[in-house]
């Protein structure tokens, strides 16, 4: 997304700033296809190795197929949240003062696309994979806390919304005045709740070794991830944050287009 | 329409307000752009909240009973149609986001069921069919337009939520309900179903279901729980709508890693939105 | 209706791939040894074959005990279920019976006592299966027998489950049933909540209408037209609504509720010539892999008995120096739960009616670690339980329970780390 960071002062004619100029969909849609790849090649992992190395915990297919992968997200997820994390931190704009409101309108939208790179992976981990492993645990007999759905769900798709999600939230404090003024509460909650999911996985693992040993997907030991997805309504704060200042911003796209 | 629209070279006029063609057409790819992330946010936590919840009584023909999924289902399907109507509605004047969390959370439900229950666990199809739930979305959508009352969508569209979704939902289920014998004993086609195909580790007596009443007024079950459903759902509609203004609210505190960001403007007091 | 699609059809390539692959057992090995030790005790466990065709039928049958020594974090099986542990549903359990009576419901069960099993699967999925007898008990889970493999060959697609209702309705198979009709109904609400919403976005939506509200304009929002949508959409949703209940109701006249009572089920009679054991030491001795139990073992019968076998977990420890106890191993019990050792003991001479003795019961190997038995150390409750299978003079068998702690002897420390990580 190097081409969202470009010089403040950018004039151009009213002819040359339609949308298509001020948003640029093609950094998310890339890193939209990315996502629906990687979650397509997990599905078919799933699908191979699953039923075939997945079901037995002792059994060495299982540390080379199910701990090998999940060793592999665990260093992929190390390195990505600190990658463009920082990567994000390091490259700031240090003179927002001097944003101009056709840069600040560009920044905006891509405000948005972060944000809809995250609901996308949102959908996988929340929707797609949380309901498959469901059809998973009530298929085998629970063997141990690394089953190959949760191996997917929980350290494969988990992290990659917190990726995008915390990455958005930078993107925004480093990039718009407003948001580098003060924190959005929102903002911040709707990108901290699904965030918390994954330390819940405690009380989750807690439950099952303690609590309850048998599998029914409605039962009170799932409930602290409700809790955490209903975070996700904070959007809708969010979005009419977003709106007004857009609109602000317009008025002063028209003044400048207007001067 | 033609009073909320007009338009002409340079400027369009968008309800009562003149917009340069520039920003028109920004707020149009910004519409289009937060359609889709609303669609697919709240279809991924509607989705979650749902299978967390009502779960197993919809994953399973043999969980769809009279009592607890016919009472359960309205109950806690009402949590995020009704939170999202505060913000589409109070702030928008947009009466969809019943229809749009329930048309969501329909489109995730049958895509995890093929690609879960059915490709990956081999579970067929009519034991793992969803229930059908937007007619209650629809209707709290309309009666909300139409009234424009929280209050009155709460009672008239939370009533109807409750009282709707065992009808819409009884020509799906009825096929399973016919009985049959199996080993010397009476069951539906939708008992046998959950026995033939083996959930091993969700045996049969942790189905919550009716295992039979005290005393119901001429055996109906389902419309004494459809009631208690709506009467329900009249207060969680109500719960949810605060819940959703609270989620709404833009709040905002001082930044302070503000000092570590090295601003040339720093010292410059921001100011909020 | 087979929903078929690209996506599909890859998958399901997939899932050929796998079937043709060799698979795993599912995770009993994992289960702690105070589940497979101290509660459902399966024995004399068959399996009609190992090999069946798409829509073909493996029996299983067989007996479990629910221990005496029931684990105290365990709730006593008031509420247990017969199932079976195979991967889902790659089979199809047609009948299953306790003690002769139909267990498609669940029962409550008596600890101590024992029940005779017999359950039908009909073959689904192609591939080898590990398949187990099983009961689930409330508030314990799914308690696993003895696992042993089941290939089935030919084609998932051709896999049918035909049946005729009480109304005289045919089901041809019961995988498509109502399927048809459920999808149908789905998309008649998928169209009309589309083309409500259609009826909205297709308008400037978010900041035009955010600054309208905010100025005051709210009027210009809603039209009369989008008044009369409004009316319209709850006269058509309800109408809809009536009309398919109408049609079920008419379609299908008489039905019933889900069935949900608990079934009886007396359990088989209690031996009368009673042999007890009562353990004196019991230790795992953990390099070498052998399990020794001192226990003083007396006979209450009126015939002089021997010792068979030794059994826990599906793990059978026999005597093969006693013919009426290799005559009880069928050829088709799984070898990986048949350890060659056996069953060893340091007085093999008959234990007289009355007479009370100590004995040593030897089970040496590998399969102890194999199995993960041995795990039981990391438990907070270190206590052995199996059953012991006693022959009289004429073949009769009695089984008695064996329980008591046990000690682990860790002879280096090598070892010791192997068996703690």
């Amino acid at each position: 997304m190097s081409s969202v960071i470009q010089s403040s002062g950018e004039v151009r004619s009213v002819s040359a700033s339609r949308p298509r100029a001020m948003v640029n969909l093609k950094p998310a849609i890339f890193a939209m296809l990315g996502i629906v790849v990687i979650m397509a090649g997990y599905r078919i992992y799933q699908q191979i190795f699953a039923w075939s190395a997945g079901l037995d915990s002792t059994d060495p297919a299982f540390e080379t197929y199910w701990m090998g992968l999940l060793k592999g997200e665990l260093v992929l997820l190390v390195l990505s949240w600190a990658g463009l994390w920082s990567w994000l931190w390091i490259t700031r704009d240090r003179n927002l003062q001097a944003l101009k409101p056709r840069e600040e309108m560009r920044r905006y939208f891509n405000l948005v696309l972060y944000i809809m790179v995250y609901a996308l992976c949102v959908y996988f981990t929340g929707s797609f994979f949380a309901e498959m492993d469901a059809s998973w645990h009530q298929t085998v007999v629970r063997d141990t806390a690394f089953t190959p759905s949760h191996v997917i769900l929980f350290y494969g798709t988990i992290p990659l919304y917190i990726l995008f999600g915390v990455g958005g939230f930078l993107y925004a404090m480093t990039r718009l005045p407003r948001f580098a003024d003060r924190i959005s509460i929102p903002h911040a909650l709707a990108v901290a709740g699904p965030f918390l999911i994954l330390p819940n996985l405690g009380y989750n693992e807690w439950g099952h070794a303690f609590w309850m040993m048998e599998e029914f997907f409605s039962a009170p030991l799932h409930w602290g991830f409700v809790v955490l997805g209903w975070s996700v309504l904070a959007l809708g704060g969010l979005l009419l944050q977003i709106a007004r200042h857009v609109f602000e911003t317009m008025g002063r796209l028209e003044q400048e287009a207007a001067a | 329409m033609s009073a909320q629209l007009q338009e002409n070279r340079d400027s369009v006029t968008l309800y009562g307000r003149r917009w340069s063609r520039e920003n028109a057409d920004l707020s149009r790819t910004f519409d289009i752009l937060v359609v889709i992330i609303m669609f697919i946010a709240i279809t991924a936590a509607f989705h979650l909240h749902f299978q967390l919840t009502v779960g197993d009584w919809d994953f399973w023909v043999d969980w769809k009973d009279r009592q607890y999924w016919v009472t359960a289902t309205p109950i806690l399907l009402m949590a995020f149609p009704a939170a999202l109507q505060y913000v589409f509605w109070e702030k928008f004047r947009l009466p969809i986001a019943a229809t749009v969390c329930m048309l969501g959370l329909t489109i995730g439900i049958w895509i995890t069921r093929y690609s879960g229950f059915h490709t990956w666990s081999y579970f067929p199809f009519s034991m793992v069919w969803p229930a059908t739930m937007i007619a209650g979305g629809l209707i709290l959508d309309a009666v909300l337009l139409l009234t424009g009352s929280a209050l009155i969508t709460a009672i008239v569209g939370g009533m109807s939520f409750g009282l709707l979704f065992y009808p819409a939902n009884w020509p799906l289920l009825a096929p399973f309900r016919l009985p049959m014998e199996a080993m010397n004993s009476l069951v539906s086609v939708g008992d046998y179903i959950g026995y033939a195909y083996t959930r091993t580790s969700t045996p049969e007596y942790l189905r919550f279901i009716e295992r039979g009443t005290l005393r119901t007024f001429g055996g109906h079950s389902a419309v004494v729980s459809a009631f208690f459903s709506g009467f329900v759902c009249i207060l969680v509609y109500l719960l949810w709508w605060y819940i959703g203004m609270a989620f709404a609210r833009v709040a905002t505190l001082p930044n302070r890693m503000k000092i570590f960001m090295g601003l040339h403007d720093r010292g410059a007091e921001g100011k909020d939105a | 209706m087979r929903l078929t699609s690209p996506v599909s059809g890859l998958l399901l390539g997939l899932l050929a791939f796998v079937a043709a692959s060799e698979v795993a057992a599912h995770g009993e090995r994992n289960q702690e040894p105070f589940l497979r030790m101290r509660t459902a005790h399966f024995y004399d466990v068959a399996w009609s074959t190992g090999k069946v065709n798409v829509n073909e039928d493996v029996v299983i049958e067989g007996k479990f005990r629910l221990f005496e020594d029931w684990p105290a974090n365990l709730p006593e099986p008031e509420v247990a279920f017969l199932g079976n542990g195979t991967p889902g549903p790659v089979f199809v359990r047609t009948e299953s019976w306790l003690n002769g009576q139909p267990a498609i419901q669940s029962v409550p069960l008596k600890i101590d006592r024992d029940y005779a099993f017999k359950t039908v699967l009909k073959g689904r999925i192609p591939g080898d299966h590990h398949v187990h007898p099983m009961v689930n008990v409330e508030g314990a889970g799914p308690l696993m027998g003895p696992g042993s493999w089941v290939q089935v060959a030919g084609r998932a697609n051709d896999f049918v489950l035909p049946l005729t209702t009480l109304d005289g309705t045919k089901i041809d198979n019961l995988e498509t049933w109502g399927v048809s009709s459920v999808v149908g109904w789905h998309s008649v609400w998928i169209v009309i909540a589309i083309l409500w919403l259609a009826w909205w976005t297709r308008r400037p939506l978010l900041i035009p209408r955010l600054v309208a509200i905010d100025e005051g304009r709210e009027k210009l929002l809603i039209s009369r037209a989008d008044l009369a949508a409004g009316a319209v959409l709850i006269v058509l949703t309800v109408s809809v609504v009536v009309i398919g209940f109408i049609w079920a109701e008419n379609t299908y006249p008489r039905t019933i509720p889900l069935q949900g009572g608990r079934a009886v089920v007396k359990p088989l009679p209690r031996s009368d010539a009673p042999v007890e054991v009562i353990v004196e030491r019991a230790t795992y001795d953990v390099p070498g892999r052998s399990m020794q139990i001192r226990a003083s073992v007396t006979n209450q019968g009126g015939r002089p008995i021997q010792f068979g076998e030794f059994a826990t977990s599906g793990l059978r420890f026999v005597n093969r120096e006693l013919p009426a106890a290799m005559a009880m191993v069928s050829p088709t019990y799984p070898k990986d739960l048949l350890p060659p050792s056996g069953l060893k003991l340091d007085d093999a001479t008959p234990l007289a009616p009355g007479e009370t003795r100590s004995i040593l019961f030897d089970m040496t190997d590998a399969a102890w670690e194999t199995e993960r038995l041995t795990s039981l150390i990391n438990d907070p409750d270190n206590r052995v339980g199996g059953l012991l299978f006693c022959f009289d003079d004429q073949g009769d068998r009695v089984i008695a329970n064996v329980s008591g702690p046990i000690v682990p002897i860790f002879k280096d420390l090598v070892a010791h780390q192997g068996m703690t990580h």
